[in-house]
């Protein structure tokens, strides 16, 4: 059998009256694949050893034993399997089909999971994994991973694959890879020592602690230093890391990650009654409406953090207090009442009985405080979990104020940068002329062959100023506002170039053209850069969603509002026909991908590419008809000057213009046409194009776009007519943000855009601090 | 050119209880080389990521030696000639098991230890990943020179396990270590200087499971005398009896004093390159 070939042999053949669909997954020691059983008509999950492995006594020995372990429990939490066996030299394992998604994935579309979540799923895996060591099972792998959830949001324990392997194989096989997983490796386990069942209770803990704070219980550079650090480290406190976490859970996951497997709970029973009991003590605290600060001084002996954890001192938990006490101060949609624990100034922390026990065999509902608006229970079972993902995000919290001492700090580091820019720019409009494009005169300071006085130094000043704005993305508080201080010190450098002759930030008189087209630029680019801040994000709430698409429709339109010329496009191109409904289509994609977010990796890149298509599929249409007229009117110029050059006689001194004609045939007239006007002096071939233009024209374009016709000419004999072309593109691609400069010498249109952008950044600041996801 | 002569003697026994023998072992007096490998992997893979790596290294070494094959000069220059001639075929070696292993799924997930050792003037350089060891035998104490890249021993020389209770532990055949299991593997390269009468013994681990450091050392002091092959074979043996639950391989190198040269070789030696 080993020549058979897993790959593609498989699909669509029958295994145990089972039809091979698809496959879903594939490791060392075979592959797993959706199947259809025929008599049931149901679709199952079929596990096949690898046929290269089939000869192998060991992997399938190792194999069977799986099915084994699984077959003998039979509990909702753990994957059930139908059938074993060999049939036609596969080996195989008929489980149930679980659609739905692991804890791992569902975590990485978000950073943490809300609690309440956590703990009804933890409730169920509890209960199966109770099962499975009731039957003196071990699982040994026990990780975000190996726990899929289906859609109903019920939790299935899966891969007993290493269930019993360590003790039949006595250690002797040579492997790199440790049985288990690294992050959530039990101490003894990494020790190699002997196991029983609370080795899968620490992973349960450290999964826990995973899920809820979105890190990892132990990093480290490699794989041995995790291992070591889950042996040496204390336990950290997932308290420290997500805020909300009520105290007695923080306990709990530490207790069940202590070092000694006697200090862990000693069941996963007594872990999930634990879990239970205290959620309904939470859960009647919440609806008596009192103020989480009861007091008992009544010890439940089986809650003791051990010595290792010096993370809980009397300093921390006198901390926790007072901020519990602010926030029950201070707001009334506070989630997560902390329980308050009692003045204690020895190490062994407990926490309080509750006053009444209730209900501690039924699973509490939910906490609807923690819920917000998501209604995943039996209520609403077709929310998927990503949008119960979501929902539970943004978290008003008074303990982010302290932050808002940044905000002059933001104020004064965007000021400054926009001077400094503003001032390179300014010392650089020497070198912007305005017969370029919008393009060509941007990175003209850059390419020119010398530089304006003092211009070196201010932009040194400049890049130092760019790493201060790059730096400043690590303070918590600023970390949304990178983009915007970009795009300020930009605006700052364009306002400087061209308009050096406005004074810096004068916004005198910017109300009375509120409704001019220029200004309908600077809305642009603010809708713009909101939109694009609202696609560069991976997760959405849907409030989000619908003021990104907003954003997006807007963006498009005020970027044809604002692109709006008087010369009408050029439909009759085949390319710019289409342009409009390209840039209506690309709109729709940037929304369909804001709202929808397929994929992990593309749901950022999809919208933002769109958005960018979109907007410059808009603006290339609105100006196509100014490119257009420009490359015909060129184009024909230059072939009537050739012609006329052609027909002058071959010796004929044009003393008008003064140059003297070298010797010419009429076989190369078109040729000499271009030599001789490149011989000329710059002065000379502007006159020379000049007066060719009056004698053509009849004086029909007027004298302002002369000297842009003759620099553009002059591109045509100096590099050929694909260089005007791509000229006359640049220019109408600029033109109507050289159509702002020239204005924004008299409406102070930079400086409003400035404003506007300047307040959007402070405010979007502040915004980031109040609602900051929790972490 | 060496102040002395070297002797090689290699044995390797299927042990009690395994059906296949994955090490691989070899010598050549010619390069000067002694190399063990313990390979690992389901099916036959062990004995293939084994045998790739001893044939590669001195296939290598080999075709350095006559001009066939030129190392880079960028490939770590500020190492001796000989320090990256053995690293350089190291790498290769594990680039072959890699390619391999990733070529089919029979070879997936196969790997193995490697350690060698060859001779330049009066030191020897030893390659070594995975927990195939060393020992130096001289003065009548054996060292070990190698560490082993396993689990346990990681976690002896943080101090969270002794050395009596790693060897003893389950996580034992865990390596940290290995080729062929990622593209580029960090070698450990050994360099010490070696005196006449020195014996090292270079074996895999189901040589020392069997065989404390002290049985070793008292069986090598009484056959000091004893020809280096039944030495050999007496270790593997002696090991086999007390445990035999794994392959056992073991190099034994011994370092001789040099014989006069012949008059040729002195004509040789004067015409020849130094």
């Amino acid at each position: 059998m080993s020549d058979k070939n897993p790959k593609e042999s498989l699909i669509g053949t029958d295994i145990s009256g089972c039809e091979i669909l698809q496959k879903v997954a594939e490791g060392g020691m075979g592959a797993v694949y959706k199947a259809r059983h025929k008599a049931l008509n149901r679709i199952v999950c079929v596990k096949i050893l690898s046929p290269a492995l089939a000869n192998d006594k060991k992997a399938v020995e190792l194999f069977l034993s799986e099915a084994r372990a699984v077959a003998e429990l039979d509990h909702p939490n753990i994957v059930n399997v139908y059938n074993v066996g060999k049939e036609r030299g596969y080996y195989f394992i008929v489980m149930s089909f679980i659609e739905g998604q692991t804890l791992s994935i569902m975590l990485k579309r978000r950073k943490v999971l809300p609690i309440n979540l956590v703990l009804d799923l933890f409730d169920g895996i509890l209960k199966g994994l109770n099962v499975a060591h009731e039957k003196g099972i071990i699982h040994r792998d026990i990780k975000p991973s190996n726990i899929l959830i289906n859609n109903e949001m019920h939790p299935k324990i899966v891969d007993f694959g290493i269930a019993k392997k360590v003790d039949k194989d006595k250690g002797t096989t040579k492997t790199t890879e440790l049985a288990g997983t690294a992050y959530f490796i039990a101490p003894e386990q990494a020790l190699g020592r002997d196991l029983d069942t609370r080795a899968d209770l620490y992973s349960i803990g450290a999964s826990m602690y995973y899920v809820l704070t979105g890190q990892f219980p132990y990093n480290g550079k490699n794989t041995i230093d995790i291992i070591q650090k889950h042996i040496n480290d204390p336990v950290p406190d997932p308290a420290k890391i997500r805020k909300d976490l009520p105290p007695w859970l923080a306990q709990a996951i530490q207790k069940l990650m202590s070092k000694d497997p006697a200090k862990r709970f000693q069941t996963a029973k007594e872990t999930y009654l634990f879990f239970q009991k205290m959620r309904a003590e939470d859960q009647l605290r919440l609806k008596s409406g009192a103020t989480g600060s009861v007091i008992d001084l009544e010890t439940d002996s089986s809650l003791k953090i051990v010595k290792e954890s010096p993370v809980v001192t009397t300093e921390s938990i006198k901390k926790k207090r007072h901020e519990a006490l602010l926030k029950n101060a201070n707001t009334a949609s506070n989630n997560s009442k902390p329980v308050l624990l009692p003045g204690l100034n020895e190490s062994p922390v407990v926490a309080p009985k509750p006053k009444e026990p209730v209900r501690t065999h039924t699973p509490p509902p939910p906490i609807p405080a923690d819920y917000h608006t998501n209604k995943f229970n039996a209520d609403n079972q077709d929310v998927s979990p990503l949008v119960v993902a979501q929902t539970h995000k943004s978290h008003f919290k008074w303990t982010n104020l302290m932050d808002f001492a940044w905000i002059p700090v933001l104020m004064a580091l965007s000021l400054a940068s926009s001077y400094v820019f503003f001032l390179f720019g300014k010392i650089c409009s020497v070198h912007v002329s305005p017969n370029l494009g919008f393009i060509a005169n941007l990175v003209a300071p850059l390419t020119a062959s010398q530089s304006a006085p003092y211009q070196l130094p201010i932009a040194g000043v400049c890049l130092i100023m760019l790493a201060a704005i790059f730096a400043s993305s690590s303070i918590r508080a600023f970390s949304r506002s990178t983009m915007g201080l970009l795009v300020i010190a930009f605006i700052s450098y364009m306002a400087g170039l061209f308009t050096p002759q406005v004074p810096y930030w004068d916004i005198k008189g910017i109300g009375d053209f509120i409704f001019s087209p220029e200004y309908s630029l600077c809305y642009f680019v603010v809708a713009g850069m909101w939109a694009l801040s609202l696609c560069w994000r991976a997760t959405l709430t849907k409030a989000e969603m619908f003021l990104g698409s907003a954003l997006v429709i807007l963006t498009v339109v005020l970027a044809y509002t604002a692109t709006g010329l008087s010369i009408a496009p050029y439909t009759a191109g085949a390319v710019t026909k289409w342009l409009a409904f390209l840039g209506l289509l690309f709109a729709l994609g940037a929304i369909y991908y804001l709202v929808t977010q397929k994929g992990v990796h593309s749901s950022i890149m999809a919208p933002t590419l769109c958005l960018f298509a979109a907007v410059a599929c808009v603006w290339t249409y609105n100006v196509s008809g100014l490119a257009n007229t420009m490359n015909t009117t060129l184009k024909v110029l230059a072939s009537k000057i050739n012609a006329g050059e052609m027909s002058r006689p071959s010796t004929q001194k044009d003393d008008e213009v003064g140059y003297v004609s070298v010797f010419q045939s009429e076989a190369f007239a078109h040729f000499n046409t271009f030599k001789r006007i490149n011989l000329l002096s710059p002065e000379e071939k502007y006159k020379y194009l000049d007066k060719q233009i009056t004698v053509f024209t009849k004086d029909s374009i007027p004298e302002s776009y002369r000297p842009l016709m003759i620099e553009m000419l002059s591109a045509y004999y100096l590099s050929g007519p694909s260089r005007m072309t791509l000229l006359a593109w640049d220019y109408a691609l600029g033109y109507p943000i050289q159509n702002f400069n020239q204005n924004a010498q008299n409406n102070n249109a930079y400086y409003f855009l400035l404003t506007l952008l300047y307040w959007f950044g402070i405010l979007g600041c502040a915004a980031n601090i109040v609602f900051r996801e929790d972490e | 050119m060496s102040t002395f002569d070297i002797e090689f003697a290699a044995v390797t026994d299927i042990g009690k209880i395994r059906e296949k023998n994955e090490d691989s072992v070899l010598i050549s007096s010619e390069l000067g080389l002694g190399v063990v490998a313990d390979g690992m992997g389901g099916h036959s893979a062990g004995e293939i990521a084994s045998n790739i790596a001893v044939h590669v290294l001195e296939e290598t070494i080999r075709k350095v030696n006559n001009g066939a094959l030129k190392m880079p000069d960028n490939f770590l220059p500020k190492l001796d000639k000989i320090e990256r001639k053995l690293l350089m075929a190291a790498n290769l070696a594990n680039a072959a098991i890699y390619t391999t292993a990733q070529a089919s799924v029979v070879y997936k997930m196969m790997g193995t230890t490697l350690t060698g050792v060859t001779f330049d003037g009066d030191n020897a350089v030893a390659v070594h990943v995975g927990d195939s060891r060393i020992y130096l035998y001289r003065d009548k104490k054996l060292v070990q020179v190698t560490t082993d890249h396993s689990l346990a021993m990681e976690h002896v020389r943080r101090g969270l396990l002794t050395k009596a209770e790693a060897d003893k532990s389950k996580i034992q055949n865990v390596l940290t270590r290995a080729m062929g299991i990622k593209k580029n593997v960090e070698f450990d390269l050994l360099k010490f200087p070696v005196k006449i009468g020195d014996v090292m013994v270079l074996c895999s681990d189901g040589l020392y499971k069997g065989l404390t450091e002290k049985q070793m050392q008292e069986l090598l002091e009484k056959g000091q005398n004893t020809p280096l092959v039944k030495l050999c074979k007496q270790l593997v043996r002696v090991s086999n009896d007390n445990d035999g639950q794994d392959n056992i391989s073991t190099v034994m190198i011994k370092i001789l004093p040099a014989k006069p040269l012949t008059l040729t070789q002195k004509i040789k030696r004067f015409f020849g390159k130094s």
